[in-house]
């Protein structure tokens, strides 16, 4: 369990829009897009389909949702050395992303993580959870 | 004469600029070329909004071809002509720029941008980034020469299969040499995604002439157009498009473009039948 409190009924509430996105943005059917396929590995997505997904769930939100967001989010308040160190997540840093990415099954998490290898653990459910906290930190007017 | 800034340049003069929010221009078109496709128009609009996006960042990062959630095309244009052009930046990062824009000729809309987005890479792995800033300099001031782009490049089509109203194939045989990859980039040559644009609306257009309709076919809608990948010199892509759905006077093609076994380009074109705009 995540220590940031986001409840599958919040996810559940927002997936159904969230998979209509990325199966437009990724040129599948909705149906392949499940809560927990990995986007890189499951449903093919390049690094030009994660800027899609982020414009279109912008929009299709009413949000704003910052670039290298959800790295950044992830980290939390580890500095960036205490993070990584030459390209290689810390075991501090794997303990802070195993909490963050809770929806992500721990066998996914390979030994050592590269920070470049991190977007590869990123799931439709990592993309709900971001879009939430975007609403939550700021709530549609 | 030296391509770079000329060979696929398609803006001659910025005449208004707020770096990374907005930005206008015009472009004349040569009059001594055979054609300037709707797609070049689309090309001459995001280049007009690169220039607002590599300002924001001192030239130091540069927009690449990415996503478009639409291309309207609204009306044809003839060499000789001038397009006044516009774009308006939704937002500008360090990683991708967000705008949309329009072009217009003798006061009448030709092409409006929906929604794009470009990934900002960094400008020396594509050009002199003192160079890039000196041109814009240029654009600003007094404007560049017009006259400089020589016509579309000849880019062969090759048929491999086609079912008549159904699906077409066709290969896209990229040159080694062209004069637009003296401009597109300078440090790096890539086929513009444009060119490939222009090519896949023509495999489209000849889809639609095996689909019955009294006037004929007409492009009015190019959405959802993702570039994956680079294509470069020498390379080729296999470009398939797809009848996949008409509905009375409208159609709506499915295209994708392949490298091998990767799709590297999606988009979808919508025709409208002739006689109802």
């Amino acid at each position: 369990m995540s220590s940031e409190n986001i409840t599958k009924e919040e996810v559940a509430a927002i997936f159904p829009k969230v998979a209509e996105i990325m199966a437009d943005a990724l040129g599948c059917e909705v149906a392949e897009v499940k809560p927990d396929a990995s986007l890189i590995k499951d449903l093919g997505a390049e690094s030009i389909d994660f800027l899609d997904i982020v414009f279109r769930l912008e929009r299709g939100f009413k949000v704003k949702i910052p670039r290298g967001k959800i790295v950044e989010d992830a980290r939390g308040s580890l500095s960036e050395a205490d993070f990584e160190k030459g390209g290689v997540v810390t075991d501090a840093g794997v303990a802070r992303l195993k909490d963050f990415l809770s929806e992500v099954p721990p066998d996914r998490f390979p030994s050592p993580l590269k920070v470049a290898e991190i977007p590869k653990l990123f799931t439709v459910e990592t993309f709900c959870k971001m879009v939430i906290r975007q609403q939550r930190a700021a709530p549609p007017a | 004469m030296d391509g770079h800034f000329r060979a696929f340049s398609f803006v001659d003069r910025i005449t208004s600029v707020l770096p990374g929010v907005k930005i206008g221009g015009i472009y004349q078109i040569p009059a001594g070329i055979s054609e300037f496709p709707q797609s070049l128009a689309a090309e001459a609009v995001g280049q007009l909004a690169a220039w607002s996006a590599m300002a924001a960042f001192d030239f130091k990062r540069r927009p690449v071809a990415g996503i478009a959630a639409a291309v309207e095309l609204l009306s044809p244009v003839r060499p000789g002509q001038t397009l006044e052009l516009a774009a308006d930046l939704e937002s500008v990062e360090s990683d991708a720029v967000a705008y949309g824009g329009t072009a217009h000729c003798e006061g009448r809309p030709v092409l409006r941008l929906v929604h794009c987005v470009g990934p900002m890479l960094p400008q020396e792995d594509f050009d002199d980034p003192q160079a890039v800033k000196t041109r814009f300099s240029l654009l600003c001031q007094s404007g560049a020469q017009a006259g400089g782009f020589a016509g579309v490049p000849p880019l062969p089509l090759e048929d491999t299969g086609a079912e008549a109203g159904q699906w077409r194939r066709a290969t896209l045989h990229v040159p080694q040499t062209l004069a637009v990859f003296a401009d597109h980039f300078a440090r790096r040559p890539v086929l513009p995604g444009t060119l490939s644009m222009h090519k896949t609306l023509e495999l489209a257009d000849r889809l639609m002439k095996d689909v019955p309709a009294a006037g004929g076919w007409t492009a009015r809608t190019i959405s959802g157009s993702k570039v994956r990948a680079f294509t470069l010199p020498g390379e080729s892509l296999e470009i398939e498009v797809r009848l996949a759905r008409r509905d009375g006077d409208t159609a709506v093609v499915a295209v994708e473009a392949r490298k091998g076994k990767r799709s590297v380009g999606a988009s979808r074109i919508t025709f409208q039948a002739e006689g109802n705009p």
